[in-house]
């Protein structure tokens, strides 16, 4: 059959078939986006703390803003080449489109992936932490600070994988497994650390499935050495016992509610609620029909509560038997005895499996699939290798809503009160501050009234030490031969930059972030107990995260989508623009158009995201 | 829109200045918000900034939907459906400012309506 209008306009809309569709799904695309971008305005204005504001680095983003519109200009060129009936030339302007749009990806990749290697921690006093998390390394080589460090080999858990210093650490004297919740990895794990503490896990007590005096059920005897088939052998067991019982169970109710029902004490009639009521037969009938259903309802609970499961008795095997008779023993938990060996059998933790909130000196912990552990805590600090960011804008805003001085909670909060280095630092960039604001009173002077100035600080000038702040103030400590011999004296600004005083961020910084060989950063070990929250730069991190990766998400699988179709343009059209060559051209125009929008989108994304 | 050769070839210089005006767009988006000389309004970011930066964007947006787009020379169905999307969009927007004009105040379970869930 001839599809009609693919290439010849329909009269009434003078648009062929797919140039409408094309036009109709962009209409829903820029619902879409639109949706998504008053979700940002909606998550910006309602955010319960400081928005991060021109956070990303600026370079990647400008770049990919150029490769998009470049990638715009060839992909109508490529179209106008097929007007023209220039195969070649479309190859070629097709071709970079196509190339443009990897590059993109490759950007957003780097961008993306950067991100997911940083960390970040809010600590109890909204403090915020930014840097990166070491892995655990031999004792003595966390002294180490720049390039030696990163030639020492980390140490490697009993899987091979390398270990982040932000765990939980436990050594546990038992662990009770919830045995219908086990979760398979997490003993495997456990089994191999074990291995190499040479630690024996045993079942701490016999489980017997049985009812006394039969056998045909499994028995679990003490002393069994913890293995995950033992685990699911046990569960098997439990889940048929319970199946079981569950099923009898049932049954013994309901013969429980037949007896209740037929006991004469549970008559539930109209003359049975009059016997107990005389007087109120002289009741309107509609009051009495009121007053009758009431009594009913009363009674029928009142019946639930008497109705007794252990008195019923049912027939089974030819004898009368009780709820009692027939149960089977359940046992939902199975316990297992550590017996330590050589080494110190010590499990890492992830926070996020540990339901139990974090307190020094617990001795028992519970994990998400249920499973208990007693024992003794290990060093569960959070250990940051290089300190990136320190942020007390958060703190800032608290202080304030509560009245206080935000200079005063400042000096007040953990990382400043008790780590000297990280004082001195906010010292030098209080001096910072104080330069800049200077320098913008001498190049805007006052308002009319002589006393404000025109242009002040911003909040994250004042309140927010990132990785070139930071990185200019541990090259001060270094070149003073430590944090102790610098003061406010050698903190200076550069003129005109309106910046508080910050190295020179280097253009492979601005796309893998600073670069730690060559840096000064400052270590920093917090305590577990000071960490209210912890996370990589991911959309767990805070709302601005979230709405930054769906949409810029969302944008890099169009882009995946577009180029794949415009691909398909390049690499298959061959023998389309051979037989229909105004067919090919319609299509490709219909890609393009998808294209623009893309670019449109990122025109909008840019700025919002990377610049304001 | 554009068919013989002849137009084409007129319609590519326009591309090319379309192209450069994103260009140069973008470079302004960029200056206006890192170079101290350009910044307008208070020192570092604020709503000076944020209108000028989004009156940058719609700026380019609407050239790319103009030129690269057609929209200079297409069809009226196209005005209508593209247009009807965008309406949407802004009323969208317009319910999110609503909703925050008017906000749903939240004072913990089981102190709002006293009378719900209660026997009288």
């Amino acid at each position: 059959m001839e599809i009609p209008y693919v290439v010849t306009p329909r009269k009434d809309t003078g648009l062929n078939n797919s140039k409408i569709a094309i036009w109709l799904f962009l209409a829903s695309e820029v619902m879409l986006f639109g949706g998504l971008f008053s979700g940002y305005v909606f998550l910006r204005i309602g955010a319960d703390y400081p928005w991060p504001e021109r956070t990303l680095p600026v370079l990647p983003g400008l770049i990919n803003t150029f490769i998009l519109i470049l990638s715009s200009v060839t992909v109508v060129f490529a179209w106008a080449a097929l007007k023209m009936r220039k195969w070649v030339q479309f190859q070629i302007f097709m071709a970079i489109t196509v190339l443009c749009a990897v590059i993109f990806m490759g950007f957003k990749g780097l961008e993306y992936s950067v991100k997911f290697h940083h960390q970040a921690a809010r600590l109890t006093d909204y403090v915020m932490v930014e840097g990166h998390i070491d892995y655990e390394k031999p004792a003595g080589a966390h002294a180490a600070h720049g390039a030696e460090a990163s030639e020492v080999d980390p140490i490697r858990d009993a899987s091979g994988e390398k270990v982040e210093m932000n765990v939980q650490r436990f050594e546990p004297a038992s662990i009770n497994y919830d045995v219908a919740r086990i979760h398979k990895p997490w003993i495997e794990k456990t089994l191999a650390e074990a291995a190499v503490a040479g630690a024996k896990l045993t079942l701490a007590s016999d489980i017997d499935f049985n009812r006394e005096g039969e056998t045909s059920k499994p028995v679990f005897k003490a002393g069994s050495e913890l293995s995950v088939a033992l685990l699911e052998d046990i569960a098997a067991a439990q889940w048929d016992n319970r199946a079981w019982n569950a099923k009898w169970r049932t049954k013994f109710l309901r013969q429980a509610w037949k007896d209740k029902r037929a006991d004469p004490s549970s008559d539930l009639s109209e003359a049975a609620f009059l016997a107990e009521f005389p007087n109120l037969g002289a009741l309107a009938p509609d009051e009495k029909e009121k007053a009758f259903a009431r009594w009913r309802a009363g009674k029928r609970a009142r019946m639930a509560a008497d109705v007794n499961l252990e008195a019923a008795t049912l027939k089974h095997e030819g004898r009368a038997v009780t709820y009692k008779d027939v149960k089977l023993p359940e046992s939902p938990n199975a316990i297992f005895n550590v017996a330590s060996g050589e080494n110190p059998f010590s499990l890492r933790l992830r926070n996020l499996d540990v339901i139990t909130d974090y307190k020094a000196g617990l001795t028992e912990i519970t994990l998400r699939d249920g499973t208990v552990l007693k024992g003794k805590q290990g060093d569960s600090s959070m250990v940051f290798h290089y300190v990136d960011g320190i942020d007390f804008q958060h703190l800032v805003m608290i202080a304030e809503s509560k009245g206080q001085d935000p200079l005063v909670a400042i000096k007040n909060s953990w990382i400043v009160k008790e780590n000297p280095e990280v004082a001195k630092m906010w010292e030098l960039h209080q001096a910072g501050v104080k330069l800049l604001e200077q320098d913008l009173i001498k190049d805007y002077g006052y308002e009319d009234d002589g006393v404000t100035p025109s242009r002040v600080p911003t909040l994250k000038d004042r309140y927010r030490m990132g990785w070139q702040e930071i990185a200019y103030y541990a090259e001060i400590f270094h070149q003073k031969g430590g944090y102790e011999n610098a003061s406010a004296a050698d903190v200076k600004i550069e003129e005109g930059k309106y910046t508080p005083p910050r190295v020179q961020a280097q253009i492979m910084e601005q796309f893998k972030g600073p670069d730690y060989d060559h840096r000064h950063f400052i270590h920093l070990t917090i305590p577990r107990e000071q960490v209210m929250m912890d996370s990589k730069f991911t959309p767990k991190w805070n709302t601005y995260y979230a709405i930054y990766f769906t949409i810029t998400g969302l944008h890099g699988l169009h882009v995946i989508g577009g180029a794949i179709v415009l691909a398909y343009y390049l690499f298959c059209g061959r023998s389309m623009y051979l037989s229909n060559p105004e067919w090919l051209a319609n299509r490709v125009e219909v890609g393009g158009l998808f294209w623009h929008f893309v670019d449109l989108v990122w025109i909008f994304a840019f700025p919002i995201f990377y610049l304001m | 829109m554009a068919d013989s050769a002849e137009d084409i070839k007129k319609a590519i210089r326009t591309y090319l200045i379309v192209g450069g005006i994103l260009f140069a767009g973008t470079v302004a988006t960029v200056l206006v918000a890192t170079v101290p000389m350009f910044d307008i309004g208070r020192h570092g970011f604020d709503h000076w900034d944020m209108w000028l930066g989004l009156a940058i964007a719609t700026t380019k947006a609407s050239f790319v939907a103009m030129v690269f787009m057609h929209l200079n020379h297409e069809k009226k169905a196209v005005y209508w459906l593209f247009a009807s999307g965008i309406i949407f969009a802004i009323a969208m927007v317009i319910l999110i400012f609503g909703a925050k004009a008017d906000p749903i105040e939240y004072k913990g379970f089981g102190q709002g309506d006293a009378s719900i869930g209660t026997t009288p």
